[in-house]
Formats: C-alpha cells, sequence, structure tokens
C-alpha cells in the first residue's frame, strides 16, 4: 500500500506560534510526536489537504516546485510571522490534478510567485515536516464540495501514488467543533465553549480511538451540524477517501481548545 | 480641531477581474479588456471622489476575515504583492499603501467602547487582503489618499444574522464617532458584491464578455429590486429586506460592510446614485454613491445642492 502513516491536525497557528500557553503547547508537543511518527514511517511524500485553503471554482492544487516566504495570521497577527520554507512533490501532484479531471472533479494546479498559502498547510509543515525534509502534496478545500467529493479526492491522491510508487503520509488539517469564542479570554483559561461540543468531540474521537469506523462515519453528519465542525469535517472524508479500508481506528495524542473551538492531533492506524 | 464628518459612501465591490481588465501597471496578468460597464461605472466614482477630496477612505472587506473581534490596519505603510487565492491567474497585484493610524486607532477604540472586541493590526509583514486592495485600486488608483482597512469579523455568519448584522450597526456608528473625533473628511467603502451566485466555472478566455450573465434569474431580479429602492431613497425599506435579500440571493452584504456603511452615515433616506451594474463570473455587482455633501447632509451649513 502507498499509505505509510496517516494524521488529523489542527489548522490553527495558535500552537505554533504560542506553545507557552499550555492548552496550546500540548498540542504542540502532540504535532511533535506525530512529527516523529511521521519520520519513522519513511514517506517519500506528504499529502495535506487542508480545510484552511479555500477553494471555489476548481479544486486547487499547488504545482509551483518551491515555496519559501513569511506568513502572516490573518487574526493571530500579534503573535509573529510564520516562515514557511515548502517543496512541492509536482510529478504525483500533476497525476492527481489529471486523475481528478478524468473523474470529472475540475481540478487545476497553481504555480505563482507570493501565492498565499494557508495558516494551516504552514502548521502542518512546520510540525509534521521539519527543515523541509520532504516533499508535499497540497491541496485545497473547495467549500462547495461535499464528504463524497472530497472523499473521491483523497482516494485519488492514494490511487496515484500507488501507480507512481510514492509512499506517502497522509495529514488532513483542520479542527473539530467550531465555536470560536469571539471576545477576548484569559488564554490560559481557554476551554472548549461549550459542553454539548466537548462532549461530541469525546464521542467521536473515542469511535476513532475504537476503531469502529462504520459507526464514525456514520456519525459524522450529525456531528458536523451540532458541534459547527470546521468546513463540516471534510478533513476526515479526505482521510475516509484515502485511507478506504484501511480505515481501522488510531491514538489521540492530544485534545484541546483553541480559543474555544476543539482541536485533536491524532495518528490513524496503518 | 474641527468636529470630523463623513462626506460619501460607496459601494465599491471587488472582483478582481475589474482590476485584471483595465490592466493597471501594478497588476501582473495582462487582459484585452471586459467588464466594461463596471470599470466605467468606476471611472464615473473616481471623478466624483476626486471632487469630494477626502482626507481619509475606509474600506470594510470580507476578505480579511477575523474570528476574534474587528481589526483595524494599524501599520503606518503596508507593501508588498497581493495574490488573489481563488483567481492567482487573475490578480497578482503590487501595493503600496499609507495607512491613518491615528484614525484606525480611534475607531478601534470607539468600537470598544459601543461593546465590540476591536484589535489593531501591528505586524509590518502583514498581507492586505485582495478585497482591500482591489476596491482602493478601483476607487482611487493614484493611491495618494490614506486609508484605514477594516476586517470583517465574521459575526453574521457566527452569530444568527439579525444580530451580526446589528454588530455591523454598531461597528458603523463607531466608525463615525472616531471621524466626528478625529476631524477627518471621510470616505466609507463598503466592499460588497450583491447577489452572490456564481459560475462554478471559469471561461477559458476570463474576459470573453459573451460568456458574462447573471448567474440565476432569482438573483438578479433580487438586485434590481433593492437597487431600485436604494435609487429611490427608501433605505428603511432595504433594511427591512435586507436579511430575506441575504438568504435568497446569497448577498455578500451579510459581511457587514453595507450595514456598516449605512449606520455610520446615519441611514440617510436620500436616492444612492447608481453609477453601474453589471455581473462578474455571474455575481451582481452595483457601484453606488450616496454623497452626503450633494444631498446637504456633510459640509459647512449643510445646505442641500441637489
Amino acid at each position: 500500500m502507498a499509505i505509510v502513516s496517516a494524521f488529523l491536525i489542527p489548522a490553527s497557528a495558535l500552537p505554533c506560534m504560542k506553545p507557552d500557553n499550555p492548552p496550546w503547547g500540548r498540542l504542540a508537543d502532540a504535532m511533535e510526536t506525530a512529527g516523529a511518527a511521521l519520520a519513522e514511517s519513511k514517506p517519500d511524500t506528504i499529502v495535506v489537504y487542508s480545510t484552511g485553503w479555500f477553494a471555489v471554482l476548481d479544486q486547487l492544487w499547488q504545482m509551483r516546485p518551491h515555496l519559501q516566504g513569511i506568513h502572516v495570521d490573518h487574526n493571530w497577527h500579534e503573535f509573529g510571522d510564520l516562515p514557511f520554507d515548502i517543496r512541492i512533490d509536482t510529478e504525483l501532484t500533476q497525476a492527481a490534478i489529471d486523475s481528478a479531471n478524468e473523474k470529472g472533479i475540475k481540478s487545476k494546479g497553481v504555480d505563482y510567485d507570493q501565492f498565499p498559502i494557508d495558516t494551516g498547510t504552514i502548521v502542518a509543515s512546520h510540525f509534521l515536516n521539519p527543515n523541509n525534509r520532504l516533499p508535499l502534496l497540497n491541496t485545497s478545500n473547495n467549500l462547495y464540495h461535499d464528504w463524497e467529493i472530497t472523499r473521491d479526492i483523497g482516494a485519488l491522491v492514494a490511487e496515484q501514488a500507488e501507480r507512481l510508487r510514492r509512499k506517502i503520509s497522509v495529514v488532513a488539517v483542520g479542527g473539530l467543533s467550531g465555536s470560536f469564542f469571539r471576545h477576548g479570554i484569559d488564554i490560559s483559561e481557554d476551554r472548549i465553549s461549550s459542553v454539548e461540543d466537548d462532549t461530541w468531540n469525546k464521542k467521536i474521537l473515542a469511535l476513532i480511538e475504537a476503531g469502529d469506523s462504520e459507526a464514525l462515519l456514520a456519525e459524522c453528519p450529525d456531528y458536523a451540524a451540532a458541534a459547527k465542525v470546521d468546513m463540516g469535517f471534510k478533513h476526515m472524508a479526505f482521510v475516509q477517501g484515502a485511507l478506504g479500508k484501511q480505515l481501522s481506528g488510531g491514538k489521540v495524542h492530544a485534545y484541546e481548545p483553541v480559543y474555544g473551538a476543539g482541536a485533536a492531533v491524532v495518528e490513524f492506524s496503518i | 480641531m474641527s468636529e470630523g464628518e463623513i462626506v460619501a459612501g460607496y459601494l465599491a465591490p471587488h472582483p478582481p477581474h475589474l482590476v485584471y481588465g483595465e490592466n493597471p501597471p501594478q497588476n501582473e496578468p495582462k487582459s484585452r479588456g471586459g467588464w466594461e460597464q463596471l470599470r466605467w461605472a468606476y471611472e464615473r466614482a473616481r471623478a466624483s471622489l476626486e471632487e469630494l477630496k477626502p482626507d481619509v477612505l475606509l474600506v470594510h472587506s470580507p476578505h480579511w476575515i477575523t474570528e476574534q473581534g474587528h481589526h483595524f490596519l494599524g501599520v503606518k505603510q503596508l507593501s508588498g504583492k497581493s495574490v488573489d487565492p481563488i483567481f492567482p491567474n487573475l490578480f497578482r497585484y503590487t501595493f503600496d499603501l499609507d495607512v491613518d493610524v491615528e484614525l484606525a486607532e480611534a475607531c478601534c477604540e470607539e468600537a470598544i467602547a459601543l461593546g465590540l472586541d476591536g484589535k489593531m493590526m501591528r505586524n509590518p509583514k502583514f498581507r492586505v487582503d485582495y478585497g482591500t486592495i482591489t476596491t482602493l485600486h478601483m476607487m482611487r488608483p493614484q493611491w495618494d489618499i490614506p486609508v484605514v482597512g477594516i476586517s470583517a469579523n465574521n459575526s453574521p455568519y457566527y452569530l444568527k444574522m439579525e444580530e451580526g448584522l446589528e454588530e455591523m450597526d454598531r461597528l458603523g456608528k463607531s466608525t463615525r464617532r472616531a471621524i466626528e473625533k478625529t476631524g477627518r473628511r471621510a470616505v466609507l467603502l463598503a466592499s460588497n458584491t450583491l447577489c452572490h451566485y456564481h459560475f462554478r466555472e471559469e471561461p477559458e478566455i476570463p474576459e470573453d464578455m459573451t460568456k458574462e450573465h447573471p448567474e440565476t434569474y432569482e438573483g438578479y431580479l433580487w438586485d434590481m429590486r433593492m437597487i431600485e429602492l436604494l435609487r429611490k431613497g427608501e433605505v428603511k425599506e432595504v433594511f427591512r429586506l435586507l436579511p430575506q435579500f441575504i438568504e435568497e440571493s446569497f448577498a455578500e452584504v451579510k459581511s457587514g460592510a453595507f450595514t456598516w456603511m449605512f449606520a455610520a452615515m446615519d441611514y440617510p433616506e436620500m436616492p444612492g446614485e447608481l453609477h453601474g451594474y453589471g455581473t462578474v463570473i455571474g455575481t451582481g455587482n452595483a457601484v453606488m454613491e450616496w454623497n452626503l455633501i450633494k444631498a446637504g447632509l456633510a459640509g459647512s451649513g449643510l445646505t442641500a445642492i441637489a
């Protein structure tokens, strides 16, 4: 199989930029643990699907071979800058674009100087690919794609990796419950914004840990609606599509709030 | 210091296609034109702005999204290259703008005073969003008037729509107070499209106007209904219908700029001047002006000349 490891990590900039705050620091530590597990799985390429990269017309795929720069988060600009240095596996990406277009998912590559890389992709690269060791396949979250299309995109990436004999690590970047605190808080006392959201998050993470994929997937639509999950939890659909029958549980390295919203670092069992 | 005032407000939508169609030197991609009706509408708006001679342009953009609070650009000079994440093939624009930091700080303080969360953006490496840049370029391509950039706190999406729009009403009122206290002659720019249903695929030649039309007939009808009310000055009716308009036409005014601008102007029941309407990948865009000087609602003596 092409997939040697798979992870779900949060898209928020906070664990990266403010790890001295205990809840966010625990997420940062967990992402470092995930990074070590990823390295140990020895992939050729890291596949990053980020909910923070919005697409509207087509499914967009990063095709610039080397991206370097400094990103400032639109919301958390006071905590500093996010430098990035990312290489792209353009061969695998082009294969995925061609495959997607053949399957009727209109896709195109982007290859532009200063194209705005989203915070989630940069956070994933920072923690899971330190020193830009491995190339990425980086694709977007088309806001009009539903669970099924997103799942199909995950599946076609895995198919193309298999065809090209690439070993890949799949990284889905996105949050859990999506209700942020809208007003300033004492960040050291950050918590999930409601008991209901917390209960839902824990239920879903428990289903992941139990390896009950059928129950997990059955609950996702209700979870997405009830807990206002980040982008309808489509990042999980990408994981489902990529892993297919390999989706069989995982370990939750951390579950914490990021300004009231839910965030988890999950390593799926492969 | 004499008391400041808002001299005009403009509905000034931000499809990057308009910059692409114009071919300014700041934008890398080059076109063979396109969207002329809207670009000519902006030419008329530019001429009226020139006559107003404001001290500052304030722009509220839906593409600077902030989940926590209403943010204000707070760095004196910002520059860089803005690449549209949706249309990178059309918009790769080198910008260089001056910020009226004193007014921005006043806007932030007044927002906080009215119970909103306000925050200054002080990071000099911050990249200004393409909505702000497109609106500002289309209104004033000389870039010689300082600006105040305001983020779209996603309150109308996150809260119930009426609650979110009520926050935008407070943001507008606080902006007005800040303008008055700092003595500025200010122009407000609401960077919003009307009906926001759009094509799912881009035409092969983006500027091929034989492909341009409203995405939905219902959305088009809504746009015409709202524009007609605005042209007649029936502002109360516009705001009564606004939630329904937003729901049924997926209108981008939901992001709040339109409400912010009207609240700041105290919802004047005056006819708006339509400079032009056109679609961009199917969305409905109107360039409109509410000139408070001409209406006698601003300026020395507050005497109507129109």
